[in-house]
């Protein structure tokens, strides 16, 4: 019937996996294109500004360091994680604790000076995180309660926390009734780290997390702990790792690096507390995980392919008239194309002149 | 409290449960079939966007919902090649698709904010909808009287129908099924499509039944409440009642605080809005402690198949 026929590989194609995710984008390129002309707009304008204007246009590289940057941080956790085969979902969440609880000691702080208020604000963002990641963790160890769900339930309930404390205790007195936070003091502001620019110290830091993370999960014990439980959990269980050890530490790991994530985020580019703080890097960081295939190290080119989408779709509402909701289709499209092109790395296409043995379902 | 007070709650509560409704008894057909699909946010996104769009240059309710179903069941597919044909991951392919259908639903309704449309309502004459006590069984809209129709049609269908005793084997043991000589592929694409169909019309009935208007993300976690439901409902169709009507209870309370006065207005409007989320970790977690150790979860829910022959 078909003239093609899929073969199952005995190894899965190393060459493959690394192609998959750079064909998933070619792809979404060229089906987003075909979308966008259907609909009535220059497709191939589109997917220029969305994928090329950002890097050929240099005044746009800082606009890129800094939206990857919590991706990264948020996306090597996501990918410790899922990697244990544990489903954080709700990295968002954990990403508006962490600011939140960071927004508490700048406000706790307000008027101090000091080298010691940035970095207790990125313990108490991290710790928030975990926090909020730990409710999830003891749900699934102790009652079996899936992660999934309750993560997820659990963001919608964080922006509900931010627009209560904005709106009530946390709001700028001097605020003329905008529901804000009044504006961080000095030392509770991100340094930028070039001058005249907007990229701050949170650009490097995210390389090191990458850095540190895929060190973490390539040669320490707990890395391959975290391996083993998620690939192999009979095998994992005879060789006495902890299944509910490797839970609670996937989550507390992704918790706390998204809520760090937030700390610098709402130290860095917002500098203060407002209701629009949930930008949506939780859930674009599930993606960057699974593009960067729950590596490290790939997390960061994925996660720079998603802040270029980002800038780009910012950039091709300004210039082409493309609607804001473009770049999340490209984005969404990335992902289901890579996970079809997951198939090639299991199975090779061979194709078939006739069909003497066909009749296979 | 006055009769006419109670019977407007009442009326409220069963209006907000219907769409979650609606979407789980989908959700539970394709979960007894053994595929986890956790696209139902986006497909019901995909649904409203698209009822809302019909209902807006027709005006026929009928053909907004007959059409938002339609989108959700192709919106579906896409979920059903990637998981079921391509055996990719069940978790992360939802994922996507709700990822998707947030997307494609703010590209769709992007011209369309704030622009009314009419509600569905009771099609029983005015003397009925508009009487006091028997507007109660009365006048609700057509998606009400359909959502109670379909939780009866769906727990027929899986305990009654043979149809559906094949799609309950699929979903229990698929190796043992395709020894039988059943196609446990088609029976999940059916399954799947069902589900899609059904989460369609569940976003449709955000603006025709609820708020008559589009805005982006209108169901607000709606499909995530779904997928809870069906587990607390223990994969039976009829525990989703329970499950659906007490969230819809939760949502009325926070429209009446809303409405300010009484008791209910004395905890910030924050806390009742993010009540339905709470809630539905609640009774997670109660139906976890109820069913301690044995689970009455289909076997083979989430796991792809791929035929040995």
């Amino acid at each position: 019937m078909l003239q093609y026929r899929l073969e199952k590989r005995a190894e899965p194609s190393r060459i493959m996996l690394y192609a998959a995710p750079v064909l998933a984008v070619v792809l979404a390129m060229i089906i987003g294109a075909t979308i966008f002309a259907a609909i009535g707009y220059d497709g191939i304008a589109a997917v220029r500004e969305i994928f090329l204007t950002p890097l050929t246009n240099s005044y746009k590289w800082q606009d890129l360091a800094i939206k990857a940057a919590p991706l990264i941080i948020i996306g090597v956790g996501l990918a410790v994680c899922y990697r244990a085969n544990v489903w954080n979902i709700g990295a968002e969440g954990q990403y508006v604790v962490g600011g939140v609880f960071a927004t508490g000691v700048a406000l706790a702080t307000y008027g101090m000076s000091g080298w010691w208020i940035l970095p207790l604000m990125a313990l108490a963002g991290a710790v928030g995180g975990m926090a909020y990641a730990a409710i999830p963790a003891f749900l699934r160890t102790r009652l079996g309660v899936n992660e999934i769900l309750t993560s997820l339930m659990l963001t919608y309930a964080s922006v509900q926390l931010v627009y209560y404390l904005v709106r009530a205790p946390w709001k700028d007195p001097m605020g003329m009734g905008f529901p804000q936070t009044r504006l961080f003091s000095e030392a509770a502001r991100l340094p930028t780290l070039i001058p005249g620019t907007i990229v701050h110290v949170g650009v490097p830091i995210a390389i090191v997390v990458a850095i540190i993370g895929w060190f973490v999960m390539k040669r320490s014990l707990m890395g391959f702990q975290v391996r083993v439980v998620g690939a192999a959990p009979q095998a994992a269980r005879y060789g006495g790792f902890s299944h509910t050890r490797t839970i609670w530490l996937a989550l507390l790991i992704s918790g706390g690096l998204a809520g760090f994530a937030g700390m610098l985020e709402v130290s860095g580019p917002f500098q203060r507390l407002v209701p629009g703080f949930p930008t949506n890097y939780g859930y674009t960081a599930i993606i960057a995980a699974f593009l960067g295939r729950l590596n490290p190290i790939g997390v960061i080119f994925a996660s720079l392919v998603l802040a270029i989408t980002f800038v780009g779709g910012e950039l091709a509402q300004t210039t082409i008239g493309l609607p804001n909701a473009a770049s999340g289709i490209f984005q969404a499209l990335i992902l289901f194309l890579l996970l079809a092109a997951d198939l090639l790395v299991r199975y090779r296409v061979r194709s078939v002149s006739t069909s003497p043995r066909g009749a296979t379902t | 409290m006055s009769m006419d007070l109670l019977i407007a709650i009442c009326m409220t509560v069963i209006g907000a449960a219907t769409p979650i409704l609606l979407a789980a008894t989908g959700e539970l057909v394709v979960e007894r079939s053994g595929v986890l699909n956790l696209g139902v946010e986006g497909m019901m996104l995909i649904g409203a966007v698209t009822g809302f769009i019909v209902m807006f240059t027709t005006g026929n309710p009928w053909l907004a919902v007959f059409v938002a179903a339609i989108a959700g069941l192709l919106s579906s597919l896409i979920f059903a090649v990637l998981t079921l044909s391509l055996s990719a991951n069940q978790t992360a392919t939802g994922l996507a698709l709700t990822i998707f259908g947030t997307g494609f639903s703010a590209l769709a309704g992007q011209n369309y904010s704030a622009q009314p449309v009419e509600l569905f309502r009771s099609i029983f004459p005015p003397e009925l909808v508009g009487h006091q006590v028997l507007r109660l069984v009365f006048g609700h809209s057509p998606l009400v009287y359909f959502s109670l129709l379909m939780v009866v049609a769906c727990w027929w269908f899986l305990n009654r129908s043979r149809a559906g005793m094949i799609l309950r084997a699929v979903g229990e043991n698929d190796h043992s099924a395709h020894s039988l000589g059943y196609s446990v592929i088609g029976v999940r694409y059916a399954a799947v499509a069902f589900g899609g169909a059904m989460a369609g019309i569940a976003g449709a009935a955000f603006p025709l039944l609820l708020t008559p208007q589009w805005a982006e993300r209108m169901t607000a976690g709606g499909g995530w409440i779904a997928v809870a439901l069906v587990v607390f409902a223990s994969w039976r169709p009829f525990r989703l009642l329970a499950g659906a009507y007490l969230f819809g209870l939760v949502m009325t309370m926070e429209l009446y605080s809303k409405a300010g006065g009484g008791p209910l207005s004395a905890i910030p409007a924050e806390l009742w809005a993010a009540m339905p989320y709470l809630a539905t970790i609640l009774v997670l977690v109660l139906i976890s402690m109820r069913r301690s150790g044995s689970t009455s979860a289909p076997a083979c829910l989430g796991k792809p198949f791929i035929p040995s022959s």
